[in-house]
């Protein structure tokens, strides 16, 4: 199976227009192990130096960094750096499509084992996503009982691609879904928010995944470090086959060009850096930058 | 003292018995108004009670009680009602009812006839408890473990999913020692079969323990015989139980640092934190009290930082870290729950602890003991049918008008409604509402609660009960308090039984036959002011509203002093100038700071000034205000409530009666009598500020406290001089104002009594400003700060230099000192300008005092804000 191996350098800054006396930080920044990505080191740099650091893995397997910052600062800069090797995904040209929608919706009522059971917590209303009519309405045209998952779940994929504006400022990550759904406009967290909100709505377990993906330069043309963005896209979980990532922004399953940090329920789940500040001020300003370098001894 | 001439169990005399039947004769027969006895009727049928037999005889747990009651009579029950009253409302028990304004003031109800369960009926129910508490400990256990129970298929994954108190943050969390769970209740009623029935589980930070105490304090005091012929259960060891397992639960081999975390003064239930945290003898502290540094936990204290081991919660777990649950909190510590986490410190109830809280549990709790324990639970829940569930779902849509219809988390907002209440569109759409969310609905089946008698209007009636227990983890399992808190509803069959709905509580009585035998020592027995003396270190918070609890008392009293003075002036056989009427008022508005008030008042203003004396005594709204700085100073009293003696929590009270009385005491106006009318508030402040001199141990509080007064009188001093001296006036009013300032200085007496041998303006600002042997004066309020900076100081040895604080009390001592009463008296240019020098200068070193002790001391907390904003919608 084709891997590719990838660094990843993923910069945060925040600049206070007051002086930070102290802070209090949880980031999402270290890519997990999943069944198609491993990865291989990882290191998080943070200027002021923290008092105090801790790492584990929390409660949906995702890589929890905590830190506590006791320097007076204007100026915070997280710097992750880590590299991955990533697998294709494992079916692309599938001669059969699997189980149908109406045969799934039973598979998740009746199934006993364990993975079914845990992966039932993902078909319920999170902080971030509540199911509403309105988003069942716009998922239903996709699926009919007869019809395999996998094709219900790729239309639906193709839809939001093609009905929804790419829009960077349009939204925020506060914006609801509700006017992402009415103005047809947003990012790609928007993009997976409503995804997985239609798969939910339509009773499909479905996760928000956050993550990187590697862009390439025009041809001919020398890739511009930084010029990557953080990406996030959705899992839903097929019976006999487990979590299948689509990318509604690009639609396209996850191949070896996805790059997973963390997955959750929603975006609060994976949020990369959160925390609480004590000062700083007024609007603090937010820089992030992303570097994706394909390492050649692949 | 005796209430009751009866040893228990004897038959009654059979003289009294006649001399009841004499008395309802007399009662027919005559004008004579002797008392009604006290009898409680068998209930009609319909009415289900726990006194009667169905032989309509009474139970023999009930029976010494009631013959007691009978015994004692209407009137007698009815004073001691009036008593326990009389101690709830002077020990400050209060149980805040929402929305009812800035300053929370709800009377803590209590029914004086006690809940009564015999002591075998009690063995069977403790030991349903304590099964109880050991299976929701490992339920706990299991939902931030293993979840084995959604394994095995002992509870469908969605019950735990999403429900909104399950907090993935807190999975792998453990505690020390063995247990999970360390505090347990029950609400439970009593069936009309006799089985007890649970209603819900209390597993998040349960309230009501300390209101059981204190409720038992005053039973105690109002009914000390009946109480003790009854040999009822003592709470006691209950109490030490927690204690210990509090202790215990200290991740630190040094002495353990135990605290009780409040949401603050405005949470329902804060006199119990305070009550709670002084019977234990742990401070009590909010969330800007705590702080993480370095991993750990700290208390800001005056020694500085001190580390916390141990934290009792009385805050809602999804509260107590905006980093890692709700964000929006206020209430919560920054970084505590990785801290918990690591292990560094150890919070009881555990965070997370709320799910245990998902009524959907009590469908499912057969199926999880059998998981868990092997067997089915001896106490039995209410039939609770969840929606989640599609043949419950049915059953609910067609019987809504017998279900009460619950959310499964108390934080979504939604309430409880029963079904029969509503309408049929309202059925309608609760319909459309489940079937949206079925997962977050509950409903159960409405039990009849069974009656006990309650005095209501002189007569003992039935009224319906329901009861909450509390266990505490101790050893391998759990300690049940003996009884609990029992609640009453306002009327016969009614269902809904609440605090916020003003119910009454009563005290719950395990009778035995045989008196217990007390084994445990009572430690707990500390008087307030050991108490205090323990309390060493103290939240620098409560420290610094002491220090303005001085200054708002001093404020409100120097207030009130000269309003009198000017009243009495003005008002006075002797008539005024009117320029003396100026000066007077406009003295007024200066001292209590309510400018611009008579500054530019017009003549016929000047004339008639009632309106706005009125307005700056009662006005709320108006900064300087009496009103308002006795508002200010209940607040600072609230948030140090734990620190203040009995005794000056019965003045505080006395003080918030006046308060809402006032308008009734001021309604005829001041000219007629002002010192009547006023009098209500001096009074009270008198007693607080000696209280404050001869009840308080002289500790760090006490200091702070003192420190706030003397610069409060300061300033006011310096007011005072300020507006009646300086001005340059004719003789006969400088006559008046020196009369009014040494009248609302309480030095007109040791004027008069050396005034043959010394007497004008120079010998009264002398008194005033000099004097070191007047209470009073300025010179003695400087001397003071210093004697009590000097005693703080000892803390901080090793300093040779002059400490800043010392500098500047220094140079205003020996400025007064230096100054010379005729140089200060001299006019120039119409101005006395050697006196508003040295004001003006003395003025200025205070203010760097007081800011000096306010960088030092107090904590400066900046507001934390959020990195990212994120929804919390559960």
């Amino acid at each position: 199976m084709p891997f590719m191996r990838y660094k990843v350098t993923h910069t945060t800054q925040y600049k206070y227009a007051a002086r930070v006396s102290n802070c209090f930080n949880l980031a999402n920044l270290i890519p997990k192990n999943t069944p198609r990505q491993k990865c291989i080191n990882s290191r998080i740099t943070v200027l002021p130096k923290p008092t105090h650091t801790s790492q584990r893995t929390d409660y949906f397997g995702n890589q929890s960094y905590h830190f506590e910052i006791q320097t007076p600062h204007t100026e915070l800069t997280i710097k992750a750096e880590s590299e991955i090797q990533v697998q294709e995904s494992s079916s692309d040209l599938r001669l059969d499509l699997g189980m149908n929608y109406g045969d799934a919706l039973k598979f998740f009522k009746q199934n006993t084992s364990l993975e079914v059971i845990k992966a039932r917590e993902f078909i319920l209303d999170s902080p971030m996503i509540k199911v509403t009519e309105a988003l069942a309405e716009y998922a239903r045209p996709s699926f009919s009982l007869s019809r395999p998952l996998y094709t219900c779940v790729t239309e639906l994929t193709r839809r939001i691609y093609e009905d929804f504006q790419y829009t960077p400022g349009f939204t925020t990550i506060a914006t609801p879904l509700s006017e992402v759904l009415e103005h047809r406009r947003g990012v790609c967290q928007d993009f997976a928010h409503l995804e997985v909100a239609c798969l939910r709505a339509m009773g499909i377990p479905a996760k928000y995944v956050s993550g990187y993906m590697e862009t390439l330069p025009p041809p001919g043309q020398q890739k511009l470090v930084g010029a990557d963005a953080t990406h996030a896209w959705v899992a839903y979980f097929s019976p006999n086959e487990g979590w299948l990532e689509f990318d509604p922004t690009n639609d396209l399953r996850a191949s070896n060009q996805h790059i997973v940090t963390a997955e959750g329920r929603d975006y609060y789940d994976v949020t990369p850096v959160k925390g609480v500040i004590f000062g700083g001020g007024k609007g603090p300003i937010l820089s992030v930058s992303v570097d994706v370098a394909r390492q050649l001894n692949s | 003292m005796s209430d009751s001439p009866y040893p228990q169990n004897q038959p009654l005399p059979q003289v009294q018995l006649q001399s009841q039947a004499q008395l309802q004769g007399t009662v027919q027969g005559t004008q004579k108004a002797e008392p009604p006895i006290l009898h409680y009727p068998r209930p009609p049928a319909g009415v289900s009670d726990q006194v009667y037999q169905a032989d309509g005889a009474i139970k023999p747990e009930w029976n010494y009680l009631l013959e007691s009651l009978k015994d004692l009579g209407v009137n007698a029950l009815n004073e001691r009602q009036e008593k326990a009253r009389r101690i709830l409302r002077d020990d400050g028990v209060t149980y805040n009812i929402y929305d009812e304004g800035i300053v929370p003031n709800g009377q803590w109800e209590l029914d004086l006839v006690p809940a009564i369960i015999g002591s075998e009926d009690w063995a069977k129910i403790e030991s349903g408890l304590l099964e109880r508490a050991e299976l929701f400990n490992l339920i706990l256990r299991d939902f931030y473990g293993p979840r084995n129970l959604l394994k095995q298929l002992s509870l469908p994954a969605e019950a735990l999913y999403g429900h909104g108190g399950f907090l993935r943050a807190c999975q792998g969390i453990q505690m020390p020692g063995e247990h999970e769970l360390i505090l347990h209740s029950v609400d439970m009623i009593r069936a009309p079969d006799g089985s007890m029935c649970v209603l819900s589980d209390r597993a998040q930070a349960p309230s009501g323990a300390g209101y059981v105490l204190e409720n038992r304090t005053v039973m105690s005091r109002v009914f000390p015989s009946i109480f003790r012929d009854s040999h009822v259960h003592r709470l006691a060891s209950f109490f030490q139980r927690l204690r210990q397992k509090l202790i215990s639960l200290s991740p630190s081999e040094n002495q353990a640092r135990v605290v009780v975390l409040t949401p603050g003064a405005h949470n329902e239930t804060y006199f119990e934190h305070s009550y709670i945290s002084n019977y234990l003898g742990f401070p009590l502290v909010q969330s800007g009290d705590l702080v993480v540094r370095n991993g750990f936990v700290w208390m800001k204290s005056l020694e500085g930082l001190g580390r916390v081991d141990v934290i009792l919660r009385r805050v809602d777990d999804v509260f107590c870290d905006p980093v890692e649950l709700r964000s929006d909190s206020h209430l919560g510590v920054p970084g505590l729950l990785d801290v918990i986490r690591s292990g560094r410190v150890v919070m009881a109830n555990p965070l997370g602890s709320g799910v245990l809280e998902n009524p959907i549990l009590l469908k499912y709790l057969p199926a999880i003991s059998k998981q868990l324990l092997g067997r089915e639970p001896r106490l039995s829940s209410v039939r609770t049918y969840w929606s989640g569930d599609e043949h419950d779902l049915n059953y609910i849509c067609t019987n809504l008008n017998n279900l009460i219809i619950k959310p499964i988390y108390r934080g979504s907002g939604q309430r409880s409604v029963w079904g029969g209440d509503l309408s049929q569109s309202e059925q309608d759409e609760l319909k459309a509402k489940i079937r949206a969310k079925p997962i977050q609905f509950v409903a159960q089946e409405r039990i009849e609660k069974t009656h006990i008698p309650t005095l209501v209007k002189g007569a003992l009636e039935p009224r319906p009960a329901i009861l909450r227990t509390f266990a505490v983890a101790a050893d391998s399992s759990y300690i049940v308090m003996p009884g609990g808190m029992t609640r009453v509803g306002l009327g016969v069959g009614q269902q809904l039984i609440s605090m916020q709905a003003g119910c009454p509580s009563k005290d719950t009585w395990v009778t035995a036959t045989e008196p217990e035998r007390v084994v445990e020592l009572h430690t707990q027995e500390a008087s307030q002011a050991e108490q205090e003396a323990l309390l060493v270190s103290l939240p620098s918070r409560v420290v610094e509203n002491l220090f303005w609890l001085g200054r708002y008392a001093e404020r409100a009293e120097a207030s009130l002093r000269i309003l009198r003075t000017v009243f009495m002036l003005i008002n006075s056989e002797q008539a005024i100038t009117k320029e003396s009427q100026k000066v007077l008022l406009r003295s007024i508005t200066e001292i209590t700071g309510t400018q611009p008030g008579f500054l530019n008042a017009t003549d016929e203003q000047l004339a008639n000034p009632e309106k706005e004396l009125l307005l700056i005594i009662k006005d709320g709204n108006r900064p300087g205000s009496v009103r308002s700085s006795l508002n200010s100073l209940l607040f600072c009293a609230d948030e140090s409530k734990e620190l203040l003696s009995s005794d000056t929590i019965r003045v505080i009270n006395d003080i918030r009666d006046a308060l809402d009385n006032l308008e009734v005491s001021l309604a005829s106006g001041l000219s007629s009598a002002p010192e009547e009318a006023l009098d209500p508030l001096v009074i009270p402040l008198l007693a607080l500020s000696g209280l404050m001199q001869e009840s308080m141990v002289r500790g760090v509080g006490w200091h702070f406290m003192d420190m706030g007064r003397r610069v409060e009188r300061a300033i006011q001093i310096m007011k005072t001089v300020t507006t009646l001296i300086t001005p340059v006036v004719d003789k006969a009013d400088n006559e008046t104002l020196l009369h009014a300032m040494l009248r609302s200085m309480e030095v007109l007496i040791t004027y008069r009594r050396h005034s043959r041998a010394r007497a004008g303006l120079g010998f009264g600002l002398e008194l005033v400003m000099l004097d070191p042997n007047n209470p009073r004066s300025l010179i003695f309020q400087f001397e003071q700060l210093q004697n009590h900076f000097s005693v703080l100081r000892k803390n901080d040895p090793g300093l040779r230099e002059l400490a800043e604080e010392d500098r500047v009390l220094l140079e205003a001592i020996t400025s007064l000192k230096l100054s010379r009463i005729a140089q200060l008296l001299e006019v120039k240019d119409s101005s006395r300008s050697n006196l508003t020098t040295l004001l003006t200068q003395l003025n200025r070193l205070l203010s760097d005092f007081s800011n000096l002790v306010s960088d030092k001391y107090f904590d400066h907390r900046i507001d934390p804000q959020q990195l990212v904003t994120t929804f919390w919608g559960e």
